[in-house]
């Protein structure tokens, strides 16, 4: 991965609780937070603060931990063997990695979108519904008006309203991204993770997707890892850089394009490695 | 090389200069191989079917549309001059009906799939999603075991053992306590010596569970990981991401696995003769009764009908076949109709995904 690199100063500045800002706008507050499975450790002693109502990008070349720790919010990794955390998240002051945490309503609060669409084997509308049905968000007389306000929110309701009853495995893949994200959507959460949510996807439905977060913050916060970092130009406010499991530097999205600190940071967004 | 330009085949351009492809491609080896291929399956079928019609049409002849809905199992009077009925030479008396073998067939076959279905889907989910992984591959490994058992040794055991036990311990508690009313009266009356109905369609389950039971462990490891993890990040409870999101993904090839299984059932031979007690005149009048089925019959009667001077007797057998052949292409295409509603529906099944 790393070859040809120029070898870094050894004493990297790290982010510690004492430098971060803490502010009361921050959604998810991370300190000291350790991932691993089983010997190996992923995250090494991460400390951060997500402001609210952005778009915050995560990148980093593979393998830096990003998608482990986005992964980890939600907890979605804790039925992976051998997984395990050290640390805190917090929504809110809300610790999340505690076995105490009511799973199923952080997944409310924190939802998520994957590198591919995934409707599940149920009609567009079901799919919409899907997520309202499970957390008995609303009666059944609403949910005609929440599937149409959700799919008009990622502007597929005029390509779908005549086939609400239709499978989903019929709409090309971009749409299906967009019904997935209208599905994270209608159950109203705080904060949408976003796995390379474009990856597989073409440039117009990219560029979709791209406006429509733009359009959804502040209301909701959007955490999105990706590989593109004019992806990450065009759609963040914050960036924050991973680099072998730690987080080497975070700020505001056009400081650490124009003016990075470190050298890992610079070497990275010259393209010059990932 | 010629098999680049396959596709294009004896292609040519049509009157008006439109470009068409040739259908069926240029003839190399290739071509015709699986020409072959894909035309043996279908002869085969049509050969089955063809050969068989002509060995049963003077017992199609004699015994009438009547062989349908008859009880009567007689060959007839072996050693008497034959006589001649409808252009059919046959032993005088001789009368056959397949009514019995029927309904024998059927039942022990839905009685087998009712246990076999619900055993089958659970153990599928639970090897495919609840074992450790070093388990779920010994456990695979015992339900393909399981599946390649002769069927003449589960034949032997549900005659020896099981059927013991059953008639013993467990049948009588239902034979008493059953309600006198519709369905349940069923369970009531006679237990016997374990040889019947209810013993013989277990055995039958227990061979089917592992057709079912396999596929569908395959069928649930094949649902996208990335689906069911979005249900569970969209705040599922296990339970719900099963039945809401594994479970229709896979329903379409469970349908046509019970099918696959149903089919084996309706045909299973051995085990069967040997464990309904191979009474072949009467309906089963309870759950208990001793049957048996078209294909246990064929087995159980052919020495015997081997001995018909006329032939009518195995010709009957014949009969019987074609029926049992009938019955099973139909469920088979009954299957493909079920399949094709429930994945035109949501699933992604022959969609291209």
């Amino acid at each position: 991965m790393l070859q040809d690199t120029p070898s870094f100063d050894g004493d990297v500045k790290k982010l510690d609780e004492g430098s971060i800002t803490e502010s009361a706008d921050a959604v998810l507050s991370v300190r000291h937070l350790e991932i691993g499975f089983n010997a190996k450790k992923v995250i090494r002693d991460i400390n951060l603060d997500m402001p609210r109502g952005h778009v915050v990008a995560l990148i980093g070349p593979t393998g830096s931990g990003k998608t482990t720790f986005l992964r980890s919010v939600n907890r979605l990794n804790d039925k992976i063997s051998g997984f395990w955390t050290k640390g805190s998240i917090s929504l809110h002051g809300e610790e999340l990695l505690s076995k105490d945490t009511d799973l199923l309503e952080l997944r409310r609060k924190v939802g998520m979108l994957f590198q591919r669409p995934n409707p599940f084997p149920m009609s567009i509308k079901e799919n919409v519904l899907a997520g309202v049905k499970a957390h008995r968000l609303a009666p059944k007389s609403q949910h005609d008006e929440i599937v149409r306000e959700n799919l008009e929110k990622v502007g597929l309701w005029k390509a779908v309203q005549d086939r609400l009853n239709d499978s989903p495995f019929r709409l090309s893949g971009g749409q299906q991204q967009l019904l997935c994200l209208a599905r994270s959507l209608a159950v109203q959460p705080e904060v949408l993770l976003l796995d390379e949510p474009t990856s597989a996807l073409d440039p117009i439905s990219v560029e979709a997707v791209e406006d429509l977060l733009r359009k959804l913050v502040p209301e909701i916060t959007f955490i999105v890892v990706t590989h593109s970092l004019a992806q990450a130009r065009r759609i963040s406010d914050h960036t924050m850089f991973f680099y072998d499991g730690k987080l080497m530097e975070s700020g505001e999205t056009e400081n650490i394009f124009n003016d990075p600190q470190m050298p890992e940071t610079q070497y990275y967004i010259s393209g010059r490695m990932g | 090389m010629s098999i680049v330009e396959t596709s294009a085949g004896d292609a040519k351009n049509d009157a008006e200069g439109r470009f068409q492809p040739h259908l069926l491609g240029r003839r190399t080896p290739i071509a015709i191989v699986s020409a072959i291929a894909t035309t043996v399956p279908a002869i085969a079928v049509i050969a089955v079917l063809l050969v068989l019609f002509s060995k049963a049409l003077p017992a199609i002849k004699y015994n009438g549309l009547h062989f349908l809905t008859s009880s009567a199992w007689n060959p007839g009077n072996f050693y008497a001059n034959p006589v001649v009925t409808n252009g059919v030479e046959h032993p005088i008396l001789a009368k056959y009906g397949v009514w019995p073998l029927l309904t024998g067939t059927l039942e022990s076959s839905v009685i087998a799939l009712i246990f076999a279905l619900p055993l089958s889907v659970g153990a599928a989910f639970i090897v495919a999603k609840k074992l450790p992984p070093r388990l779920r591959s010994l456990a695979g490994t015992f339900l393909e075991l399981l599946a390649g058992i002769p069927s003449v040794i589960f034949g032997l055991w549900g005659a020896l053992t099981l059927g013991p036990i059953l008639s013993k311990h467990i049948y009588p508690f239902f034979a008493h306590h059953a309600p006198n009313i519709i369905f349940f009266r069923l369970f009531r009356g006679n237990t016997g010596n374990g040889e019947g109905l209810l013993t013989s369609a277990l055995v039958l389950g227990i061979m089917v569970v592992p057709i079912i039971a396999s596929t569908t462990r395959d069928l649930i490891s094949a649902v996208p990981r990335l689906t069911e993890e979005g249900a569970a990040a969209l705040g599922f409870t296990e339970w719900e991401i099963t039945r809401k999101v594994t479970f229709p993904w896979i329903s379409a090839g469970v349908i046509g696995a019970t099918v696959l299984g149903f089919a084996r059932a309706l045909g299973e031979t051995m085990a069967v003769a040997m464990v309904s007690g191979a009474v072949l005149g009467t309906v089963p009048h309870t759950i208990y009764s001793t049957y048996s089925t078209i294909a246990a019959a064929i087995v159980t009667q052919l020495d015997s009908a081997l001995t018909d001077a006329t032939g009518l007797a195995v010709e009957t057998l014949a009969e019987a076949a074609l029926i049992l052949m009938a019955v099973t292409l139909l469920a088979n295409v009954a299957a493909r109709y079920l399949v094709k509603r429930v994945s035109s529906t949501s699933l992604p099944i022959g969609k291209g995904l």
